[in-house]
């Protein structure tokens, strides 16, 4: 492989791990804090949906994003409102939810779009990092990316610090691991809880809006294909630790590279072998000696007095 | 019997009709199905005309009613897996993979060398068992992940569905596995078409009206999976595991060698629906073959809350949903999606409700 | 009853907080009714009562986990109706709750912080405040330790230090001393006498008279959700407070109970020896267990039981106890040592095997392991046994519900009927359908029970040693694990003593050595 080709090659894992990461770090809050977010899924679809639409209609990606962000706090907030006032089964409501968006983006589509048309849809700014980005051949395939990238390392740097050294760490730790301390010391776990799937919406909904104008600058009916159950494999695999989820989900983006970049390196193999191999890791991650012992105490069980 | 007695008995009757956990399942569907209505309003389609291509792709030929039967049938057994799977506390989300492999053993077993030539139903019957076999191996998989490793079953039979979808597309491009002879450049990535004597048999021999034999045979499973839940010690082993599997391992009840039972039990309902599928209808194989009913499988199960009659019910529902949607997609031109948006709109309501049924009936 | 309302002599100080006629129902069943109390500074004022009497629901409303259903609380002079724990927390009420609220994989001083501080945390700072409190009151922690690491005495002092360090003008504690040492349990009352003297109102639940004696200034004593006696003299009146509690003649009860209660009338009863005593029954020989993360929880526990003998395990929770029944039960493997019951091995055993064997164990968590609270009590009582009422893969109801229902009369569990929901009966019942399966096992040999009195009431628990005796009487060897030495003293015939997943030493169960069993418990050998 030449010296090239391995940097397009790194420069596209980690394109494609974004996602990935975004929505990793926002689910493994959510399930520190004892939510299961399956509709992590739901929450990038609909996200990819609206922030296309919203920079298709406006012309401008930043408010396609913000639109995108904005159309991910009734999900999330329906997500939390089930899984902790209604008390539902996590994994049945986040399902029903990830249904439901696919459903409604594929008939928005459709009638937005039409059923065949593929629109051309701004997306969001390449920015260049001084001395990284003047690195030869490296600083423009590597990392001259997407600015959403950058932003997103940046918050996931801040979701590290907050959860290690102030209050809100512990109350989320807490409420995953003993909710019935976290009450008796006057925290709301209800409170708690709904903060942290809703930063999980927050965090899916950037993922979502990098799908589509980050990084392909369209949207395809149910494009997120799996990346949200990706996203909560990593979790798993990274062991609730935001290190090891980003090393999972850096690990599922180099597995959905090669599917691009074999074949330009002449190698032949079954392309659905290429596509499916980010699952069969995420499989094969998942069911390692893993155990249960990594897991929030409370994970998937809905807080009651 | 006294007036006054007739008169209590029919309260109680109506009680028990009307209690939630039969009700609110109707009142959810009957939502969705408003909401399903406003949206066919707010697409400017007319409502009236929109129902009338749904009522008509349901129950207006004798080959739509049919079509919805076979469908329903395939809903039901994935249904019927979920819920024996779901006594032992075990998510099986992963019918739509259980599906694919079950419909790749059944062609390549209905393709292979004289399997058609095969006398006394055997040349249908052999796809259908390898179409099982695949799928309580797809389904044991994730067991075994789960007894060895601790793997949640959710994540782990959610991505084997994903695998075994692109497992089945594998097998339709590749000429070497499934893929039919190319002839020119523009033959289609898909299997040969199955032989006349490895497809389902009709019901009544006329192909107007092609129920195939997989509806009683679902009929049949649907006893045998009920018998199994209540009055037998394999379905008090499911429920011990799935309420308590510590108590239940304490009273010489097997964890691993339940849950792999459960597990490959569904999978075998899921491979014998992706036998159905290309047996009785589709007759090949090709990419997107599953064609998300694994997914309504699993929501047939959710809704019945247990009970087979109720995964019957819901599959009836959903079978008749999909042909409806179908047909007003091609004559009133609304998108399937409808249909998809209304069954997400029954999940979420019935999962919400939950509490409220529990609520209920503990008073 | 006697008159709540303060005497003229007391009145001097005014009610911190004060109760009226306050009423708690859970569904249909009406955990308080119209229970008066009032509490005032610098006083440590007992809540007496039997499990099942209301106490914890009484404190759990004072610290706005629950709300009252009817009645007045007043705070301070005001009318009081905390929003939840934390609004109680704010106006200066702490609670130690009956089960810890620790959050295990956290430092002590993270648990500390939880709910306390806003924003960035100041860990050095808060190590410093635990430092001085723990001066202040004699309780030595150290702020980085992990809880998980901690043993269940120095668990107790966090949540104590937890609730110190809120400066608390009420402080309520729910029946702390259930799982600790002696020489823990008088530490702890030195601290509430201590806080007490500072100007604070101090209530302290439990059920041991003793001590009561040794620390309440004034005594509440509920029965079944009402107060049914209040004393300022509890030293004095100790015999009218145990009827009140007990309503009963405290003479005629059995002696184990009484022995729960803390009388101080316990004389061992020896039981008749079994024809068949000096017949060795159970032999544990060097058994071992070390955990996943390699640290011993048994270590070389060798220990004989013969027939007709009832041979006590005692130590504090959490040291081999659990290891050492789960490993004998089949729910755990050993990593070393050997278990024969008679001729037949049974290390490495599955939990069917040993059952098979005729070894019943009634296990220490009832609910985790003993039972299946969402089945009926009939597949309950015959949990392990099923397979009698099964032809052909089926089940026959009938004859399992027929069956049930002369096991249920023969040891009085009280229900609905066989095909009641378990988890509806009381843990009384609960655990006498557990007693009466591991009991009726056909061939009967060993009988190993952790535990088995946990939050019983004392009729059950009089009935669950009832039959406990009775199985030794026919030759049944006994295993009894407890954490409650008085019990232990009562009921066995030997006692040996676990310390970090050792036996410490071993001695007849005799009253006179309780002070030295107190101390091998302590980790001090005899």
């Amino acid at each position: 492989m030449t010296l090239e080709l391995f940097a397009v090659f790194l420069g596209s894992s980690i394109r494609l791990a974004t996602p990935l990461l975004l929505a990793g770090i926002g689910e493994m809050v959510s399930e520190r804090a004892g939510v299961l977010n399956m509709s992590i899924e739901g929450m990038m679809l609909m996200s990819a949906f609206a922030a296309a639409v919203g920079a298709w209609g406006t012309g401008d990606p930043l408010i396609g994003l913000l639109i995108g962000i904005v159309s991910v706090v009734p999900v999330a907030l329906l997500q939390a409102c089930l899984s902790n006032t209604l008390r539902a089964n996590q994994i049945v409501s986040g399902i029903g939810i990830n249904i439901l968006v696919l459903g409604a983006t594929t008939l928005a589509y459709r009638e937005i779009f039409g059923a065949r048309s593929r629109a051309e849809i701004p997306g969001l700014a390449k920015v260049k990092p001084p001395l990284l980005g003047d690195i030869p051949t490296f600083g423009p395939a590597v990392f001259e990316q997407v600015w959403l990238l950058y932003a997103g390392v940046a918050l996931i740097i801040i979701t590290a610090l907050t959860l290690r050294y102030t209050s809100i760490g512990l109350a989320i730790h807490a409420a995953g691991a003993e909710p019935k301390a976290a009450d008796k010391s006057g925290l709301s776990v209800t409170r708690i809880r709904y903060g942290c799937v809703v930063f999980a919406g927050f965090m899916a909904s950037l993922a979502g809006a990098f799908l589509s104008i980050g990084d392909i600058h369209t949207f395809t009916e149910g494009m997120t294909r799996g990346a949200g159950y990706l996203a909560i494999a990593s979790v798993i695999f990274g062991k609730w630790r935001i290190g090891g989820t980003t090393i999972a989900c850096l690990l599922f983006g180099t597995a959905t590279a090669l599917q691009f970049q074999l074949p330009a390196l002449g190698v032949v193999l079954p392309n659905a072998l290429l596509i499916m191999l980010p699952y069969l890791l995420a499989l094969l991650a998942v069911s390692g000696l893993v155990g249960r012992q990594f897991a929030p105490a409370t994970l998937g069980e809905p807080y009651r007095r | 019997m006294t007036a006054v007695n007739q008169e209590r008995s029919f309260a109680a009757a109506l009680r028990y009709v009307l209690r939630p956990a039969l009700l609110v399942p109707v009142l959810a569907v009957a939502f969705a199905a408003l909401v399903g209505l406003v949206l066919i309003a707010m697409i400017g389609v007319s409502v009236p005309k929109a129902v009338a291509a749904f009522i008509d792709g349901t129950f207006g030929s004798p080959f739509a009613l049919a079509a919805s039967l076979n469908r329903s049938s395939v809903f039901a057994l994935v249904g019927f897996g979920f819920v024996l799977a779901n006594r032992a506390n075990l998510t099986n989300v992963g019918g739509e993979g259980q599906i694919a492999v079950g419909g790749i053993a059944a062609t390549a077993v209905a393709l292979y060398g004289h399997v058609s030539g095969f006398p006394l139903g055997l040349a249908f019957i052999l796809p259908m068992l390898a179409a099982v076999i695949a799928g309580a191996l797809w389904g044991g998989l994730a067991a075994v992940l789960k007894v060895n490793s601790g793997t949640n079953e959710v994540i782990s039979t959610l991505l084997l569905s994903f695998i075994g979808v692109w497992l089945l597309y594998w097998s339709v491009q590749s000429p070497a596995l499934l893929r039919k002879p190319m002839t020119s450049s523009a033959t289609l990535p898909e299997s040969l078409e199955i032989p006349d004597a490895t497809q389902l048999p009709l019901l009544t021999g006329d192909y107007s009206f092609p129920v195939h034999i997989g509806l009683p045979l679902t009929l049949l499973l649907a006893i045998v999976v009920g018998v199994i839940l209540s009055r037998t010690i394999l379905g008090f082993r499911l429920r011990a595991v799935g309420l308590n599997p510590a108590a239940a391992k304490r009273a010489g009840v097997s964890y691993a060698r339940t849950v792999i039972f459960a597990l490959s039990t569904a999978g075998a309902l899921g491979g014998l629906a992706g036998a159905l599928m290309l047996l009785g209808e589709q007759y090949t194989l090709k990419d997107g073959f599953s064609s998300g009913y694994g997914f309504d499988g699993l929501v047939a199960g959710l809704l019945a809350r247990g009970s087979i009659l109720g995964v019957i019910a819901a599959s009836l529902l959903f079978g008749f949903m999909r042909s409806g949607g179908i047909n007003m997609e091609m004559v009133a031109a609304v998108p399937t999606a409808l249909v998809v948006v209304i069954q997400g709109l029954i999940v979420i309501t019935l999962a919400g409700a939950n509490l409220f049924i529990e609520k209920w009936e503990r008073r | 009853m006697e008159a709540v309302s303060p005497r003229p002599a007391e009145a001097v100080a005014e009610p911190l907080l004060a109760l009226s006629e306050v009423t708690k129902r859970f569904g249909n069943f009406a955990a308080l009714s119209d229970v008066s109390l009032d509490l005032r500074p610098g006083e440590v004022h007992c809540i007496l009562g039997e499990n099942g009497a209301g106490k914890s629901t009484l404190c759990n409303l004072i610290f706005g986990v629950h709300r009252p259903d009817g009645g007045g609380m007043r705070y301070q002079g005001a009318p009081f109706l905390p929003a939840g724990p934390a609004d109680a927390l704010r106006q200066g009420i702490a609670m130690v709750h009956q089960h810890f609220s620790l959050v295990g994989d956290m430092s002590v001083v993270d648990n500390v912080l939880l709910g306390r501080e806003r924003g960035i945390l100041d860990r050095k700072g808060c190590a410093r405040q635990l430092a001085k409190i723990a001066d202040q009151y004699g309780l030595p922690l150290d702020p980085f330790a992990k809880i998980e690491d901690l043993s269940v005495g120095e668990r107790q002092r966090v949540e104590i230090v937890k609730c110190l360090i809120r400066d608390p003008r009420l402080f309520v504690l729910d029946e702390p001393t259930a799982v600790l040492l002696p020489a823990e349990i008088s530490a702890l009352l030195d601290v509430c006498r201590r806080v007490a003297a500072e100007g604070r109102a101090v209530v302290l639940v439990t059920h041991k008279l003793a001590e009561i004696k040794q620390v309440a200034d004034r005594v509440t004593v509920l029965r079944g959700g009402r107060t049914v006696a209040t004393s300022s003299e509890p030293s004095k009146d100790i015999d009218a407070l145990v009827r009140a509690m007990i309503q009963g003649n405290v003479e005629a009860l059995d002696t184990s109970a009484a022995s729960i209660l803390g009388l101080e009338l316990v004389a061992h009863v020896d039981h008749e020896p079994a024809a068949k005593a000096g017949i060795e029954a159970l032999q544990i020989d060097g058994l071992t267990v070390k955990d996943s993360q390699g640290v011993t929880r048994l270590d070389n526990f060798t220990l004989t039981v013969d027939r007709g003998e009832i041979v006590g395990v005692a130590g504090v929770e959490g040291n081999g106890q659990s290891e050492l029944t789960a490993v004998l039960a089949g729910m755990m493997a050993s990593t070393g040592g050997r278990i024969h019951l008679g001729s037949t091995d049974l290390t490495g055993r599955s939990p069917k095997e040993i059952t098979a064997a005729g070894v019943g164990i009634v296990p220490e968590d009832r609910h985790a392991v003993g039972c299946v609270p969402g089945m009926s009590l009939a597949e309950n009582i015959y949990l392990n046994r099923l397979d009698e009422f099964t032809r052909f893969g089926f089940l026959n109801r009938t004859a399992l519900e027929r069956e049930a229902t002369t096991l249920m009369q023969r040891f009085d569990v009280r229900a609905r009927g066989p095909g009641a929901l378990f988890s509806s009966l009381s843990g009384g019942n609960q655990q006498k359908a557990v007693l009466a399966r591991e009991i009726t096992l056909p061939n009967l040999s060993c009988l190993i029970a952790a535990q088995p009195t946990r939050g019983l009431d004392v009729g059950a628990v009089a009935a669950v040693y009832g039959h406990v005796r009775e199985a030794c009487s026919r030759g049944i060897a006994v295993l009894l694990v407890s954490s409650e030495i008085d019990e232990l003293l009562t009921v066995a015939d030997r006692i040996v003593v676990l310390y970090r997943g050792r036996i410490m030493g071993s001695c007849p169960a005799d009253p006179a050595r309780k002070d030295a069993i107190g101390a091998m418990m302590a980790g001090q050998p005899l």
